[in-house]
Order: structure tokens, then C-alpha cells, then sequence
């Protein structure tokens, strides 16, 4: 009965758990623009010192379908996936799990974005945004007296 | 009447574990997928945002169709994750496939992140008319 829990692996196992959990309950408050979990197409957002970076996931698109405008700080993604096969006769369907349809996010900025630097790029179905910070918010170094 | 028989259900990011080679345990996203089926095959499409042909691999083994894939997004340098909705770059999943498919004529394509797979039927397995005589 030694691997009865899940072999030395338990804690592994609880931790992922904890993840998933708090991932669903948001451990922190979220925005209240972010909708409901699991919206297309999924975001990770992160920064580094002169950037911030949007990863959208949104597979089978064309570039020249997505529509991404910056607006009062709000970045919004939207534009339509088709679905993969138009109904016809004698077609049979198992599984529609991919989204499709139209589809709108919106991402609030940080103040410090500024709104005319901002890169897109498309590539093996996840687009990359990259909004560059302003000067004055870009990290120094301050000299002791 | 809609003609969509059994349609599979999942949930939204279902977590699946893939058992490697080196017995660690990693964890994986199943992708989320669409299947059709007509006279002469089956189509299945897959989404994997991120995966470049090099690193999706596809293979058929004891029946078994195995999707695994792994992404890869560049990153610039001193990048910092704040938020994440997608956790884990690797794609499982796998389906198992019936003897009246050829498993040897699958057909693959890979583009803009989505996998679509062609698993013909075999000859024999096609539907056929049978013709009533009427005696």
C-alpha cells in the first residue's frame, strides 16, 4: 500500500491542487474588465524594464484579422475565428471544443505604458504585444550623497 | 435537428499528465480540439498556439494516436510573468483509434498554431449501399 497517495509525489500533487484552486477562486482581486475565466484568447502579460508584453494565445488566425487598438489605456484585442469545418450533410461531429466566433479583450495598461510605442507581432498562432514604457518611468539607478 | 452525435465534453483547461521517460511528472495542457467525421475520414483539429513544426511530434503506437507538442514563445531579456492564464508550454492527448482506420496514411498539417490531422478510413471500412432485391 505504499503508493497508495500518488507514490513520493503527494506534495507535488497538493501543490498543484493549491494552484488550480486559487487560480479559479483569484487569490487577488482581479480587474474588473478581465470577464469570465477561460475567454478567448487566453493572455499572460508580463513586463521587463523598458516593456510591457501581451502574449495573446489565438491559434488560426489570419494577422490581418486581429484588430488591436490602445485606447485611454485600454488595450483591446478583438476579431473573429472562423469555425474549422461549415456545417454540411452527412458530417458528423464528436468534438467542438476550439472557440469560435467573435472575440474582444481588453487589457488595462499600467500608467506608466505609453501608447505610441507598441509593437504586434504574429507568429505560430500566438501574438505578441509589446507596448514600451515612458522615459520617465524607466528604472534608475540613484546615487547615494 | 442538429446532426452533432456525442459530443465529447471538456473542461476548460483540463490538466493531464504525461508519464516521461525519466518517471518525473510534468504537467500538461490537453488542447482543446474539434473532430468531424465524414464518408472517407476522419479530420481532427487541434490548437496549439506556440508550436512550431519542430517541436509537435505525432505518432501512432498500439492503436493509440499521441498529440505532444511543446511551445515556445521568445521572451526579452529581464521578462517578468504577472499574470498567466496558460501555465505549462506542453500539449497531451491522445485518442484512441478504432482498426477501421489506416493508420498509415494519417496526414498532418501544422499552421498558425492549429494541427490538422486526416485519418482516412480504410477501403473496406467506407460506407457501402446495399442493393435490396426485391424477389
Amino acid at each position: 500500500m505504499g503508493d497508495f497517495y500518488f507514490g513520493s509525489d503527494l506534495f507535488s500533487e497538493f501543490d498543484r491542487l493549491q494552484r488550480q484552486v486559487s487560480s479559479l477562486l483569484g487569490g487577488f482581486p482581479s480587474s474588473i474588465r478581465s470577464g469570465t475565466f477561460g475567454a478567448f484568447p487566453a493572455v499572460n502579460i508580463g513586463s521587463t524594464d523598458d516593456s510591457v508584453e501581451i502574449v495573446a494565445f489565438a491559434p488560426g488566425m489570419n494577422a490581418a484579422e486581429l484588430d488591436i487598438s490602445i485606447d485611454k489605456g485600454l488595450l483591446t484585442i478583438s476579431g473573429e475565428r472562423k469555425p474549422a469545418q461549415t456545417e454540411q450533410e452527412e458530417l458528423r461531429s464528436y468534438a467542438q471544443e476550439r472557440f469560435a466566433g467573435t472575440f474582444r479583450r481588453v487589457i488595462e495598461l499600467p500608467e506608466t505604458a505609453d501608447p505610441n510605442k507598441v509593437q504586434a507581432r504574429y507568429s505560430n498562432g500566438c501574438l505578441t504585444i509589446s507596448v514600451g514604457k515612458r522615459e520617465a518611468s524607466k528604472p534608475r539607478a540613484i546615487t547615494i550623497q | 435537428m442538429n446532426n452533432q452525435t456525442q459530443l465529447a465534453e471538456r473542461d476548460q483547461d483540463t490538466l493531464a499528465r504525461r508519464e516521461s521517460e525519466q518517471a518525473s511528472r510534468r504537467m500538461t495542457i490537453a488542447p482543446a480540439v474539434d473532430v468531424f467525421e465524414d464518408s472517407q475520414c476522419v479530420t481532427l483539429w487541434a490548437d496549439l498556439p506556440g508550436v512550431s513544426k519542430d517541436k509537435l511530434e505525432v505518432k501512432v503506437h498500439d492503436s493509440n494516436l499521441y498529440i505532444e507538442a511543446e511551445a515556445v514563445i521568445p521572451t526579452p531579456q529581464g521578462f517578468r510573468l504577472q499574470h498567466a492564464e496558460v501555465r505549462e508550454p506542453r500539449f497531451a492527448r491522445t485518442f484512441a483509434l478504432s482498426a477501421d482506420f489506416d493508420t498509415s496514411k494519417i496526414d498532418a498539417n501544422l499552421q498558425d498554431g492549429v494541427l490538422k490531422l486526416t485519418i482516412p478510413r480504410r477501403e473496406e471500412a467506407r460506407p457501402r449501399r446495399i442493393e435490396v432485391n426485391a424477389g
